[in-house]
């Protein structure tokens, strides 16, 4: 036998919405006054009902926004459903972007009073800001893909071009045909660089983080740029406690710092000799801190400004590179949840701060 | 035509010279892979008026740009005002480039690169009138 459930009551059905929807709802009158106000409400503004009930909205509402709320109330009272965002706190909780709805409540041609509805869209406008970020970002790498598959392709054409009128046997028809295939090279080059970059970014949310000891994976560094270090006389100096672990990826940790090194001993000063020193830190917040610093040439950060960790940007044109390692380091960087940031003085050093999660 | 070469890539830099050759210019042209090295030499023919008619520039170089370039350039604009054209290069044109090429008073326009025997003769045509 199939029983059907009994459609419970009306009132005990909009009671139990009222009651245990996490929207906060308010009734008010003409005169904004509270004549009753729903859990949601009560805890958010930490407030029992009777020091809530028949009080003003205002009092639970910043100075900045009573007149918009009152405007909005008074469009309702005139028998319209009104909707809109507000970024504010509720009594004397944090501020947040609530959407706002008033909807008017009849009694034949008259309106006795508005509901509010407030729901809590704090959560979903961040995310939009990030999916507008990450959007932004995107848009960005594919200009600068776009600009750096063309230089080579350009090249590219303009060579064919030109090997059409250079007669073959001279020097110029040589240098014509080698740059040719250096161009392509180049253009080929620039697509791995996109798959590498791709594929981190692919598994930014894949990887599954592990607690690396970092000690392990600098002196992995260390050996493999022990060569290249010793021969220009310089030195690697680490603070790192003893069992200092970081969460993150292993090979992600290694590139970086390899990274961080090659480019310490490729920029270092003539003047002096090199002094690399890292140190790692749990004490100076949440997460741990990791500080990278040299005494090379140093970046003209003023004239680089936003662009030293932007792809194929270069800082030292008197030196052979593409632009592409600080980019990947802050790539895996930031695909285990960290940030990196740089300081830099020209002819004193570099240093860089990591911070994980 | 006395034309000056300003551009990064030692690749651009061989490509423009001999096209510049084949189009009968090469004998007066000059070039650089760095800006400011250009910068420096530009700026000591100034004084003599020993100023080019054509700057090839390009855009995207690593700690000067070529807008960075100009900047510095718009300060001689009064001695280089008819007396030199500067066309900018580049392998990829945004549009914000193309706002700033229109509103630039030494610049002539915005060259998509490869430079060929059709654009040499559009700066030939530029030029020639003024020269």
């Amino acid at each position: 036998m199939i029983t059907v459930a009994p459609i419970a009551d009306t009132d005990i059905r909009f009671r139990s919405l009222f009651d245990n929807t996490p929207e906060l709802i308010l009734y008010q009158n003409e005169a904004s006054i509270i004549l009753d106000a729903n859990p949601a409400f009560l805890a958010l503004v930490e407030k029992l009902k009777e020091q809530v009930v028949n009080h003003p909205y205002d009092e639970f509402l910043p100075a900045e926004v009573r007149g918009l709320f009152r405007e909005k109330l008074a469009e309702a009272f005139t028998g319209k459903t009104v909707r809109f965002e507000m970024y504010a706190a509720q009594g004397n909780s944090a501020p947040r972007h609530w959407d706002v709805m008033k909807v008017p409540v009849r009694e034949g041609n008259r309106v006795v009073g508005v509901h509010m509805v407030a729901r809590d869209i704090t959560e979903k406008n961040r995310q939009q800001q990030e999916i507008f970020a990450q959007n932004k970002d995107l848009q960005q790498f594919t200009y600068i893909v776009s600009h750096n598959l063309r230089a080579p392709l350009a090249n590219a054409l303009g060579l064919v071009d030109v090997l059409g009128q250079e007669r073959a046997d001279t020097p110029e028809f040589e240098h014509a045909q080698a740059y040719l295939k250096t161009s392509l090279h180049q253009l080929d080059q620039v697509l791995v660089d996109i798959n590498t970059i791709l594929t981190i970014r692919d598994k930014v949310d894949l990887a599954a983080p592990e607690d690396v000891p970092l000690a392990e994976v600098v002196q992995q560094v260390r050996q493999n740029l022990q060569d290249v270090l010793h021969d220009c006389g310089g030195t690697l100096r680490t603070t790192i406690p003893a069992g200092f672990r970081v969460r993150g990826n292993r090979a992600y940790l290694y590139s970086i710092f390899f990274n961080l090194l090659s480019n310490a001993i490729k920029y270092r000063d003539a003047h002096r000799p090199l002094l690399v020193e890292l140190t790692a830190t749990d004490e100076a917040g949440p997460g741990p801190l990791i500080t990278f610093a040299d005494n090379g040439v140093g970046i003209d950060l003023e004239q680089a400004g936003a662009d030293v960790f932007q792809l194929y940007k270069r800082f030292h044109p008197q030196h052979p590179g593409r632009g592409v390692g600080l980019y990947l380091t802050k790539t895996h960087v930031e695909s285990m949840g960290g940030r990196i940031e740089v300081r830099s003085a020209v002819g004193k050093g570099t240093q860089f701060t990591i911070t994980l999660c | 035509m006395h034309t000056l070469l300003i551009d990064d890539d030692p690749i651009t830099t061989f490509l423009t010279e001999r096209l510049l050759r084949h189009e009968g210019l090469s004998d007066t042209a000059a070039s650089f892979q760095s800006p400011t090295e250009a910068l420096t030499f530009l700026l000591r023919q100034i004084p003599a008026g020993l100023v080019p008619q054509v700057i090839l520039l390009d855009l995207n170089m690593p700690m000067m740009s070529g807008w960075d370039f100009l900047d510095i350039l718009k300060r001689h604009e009064v001695q280089l005002q008819g007396q030199c054209t500067v066309y900018l290069l580049t392998s990829s044109v945004a549009p914000a480039d193309e706002v700033r090429a229109k509103a630039h008073p030494l610049v002539a326009g915005l060259l998509l690169k490869p430079l060929d025997k059709r654009k040499i003769q559009q700066i030939r045509d530029h030029v020639r009138p003024a020269a």
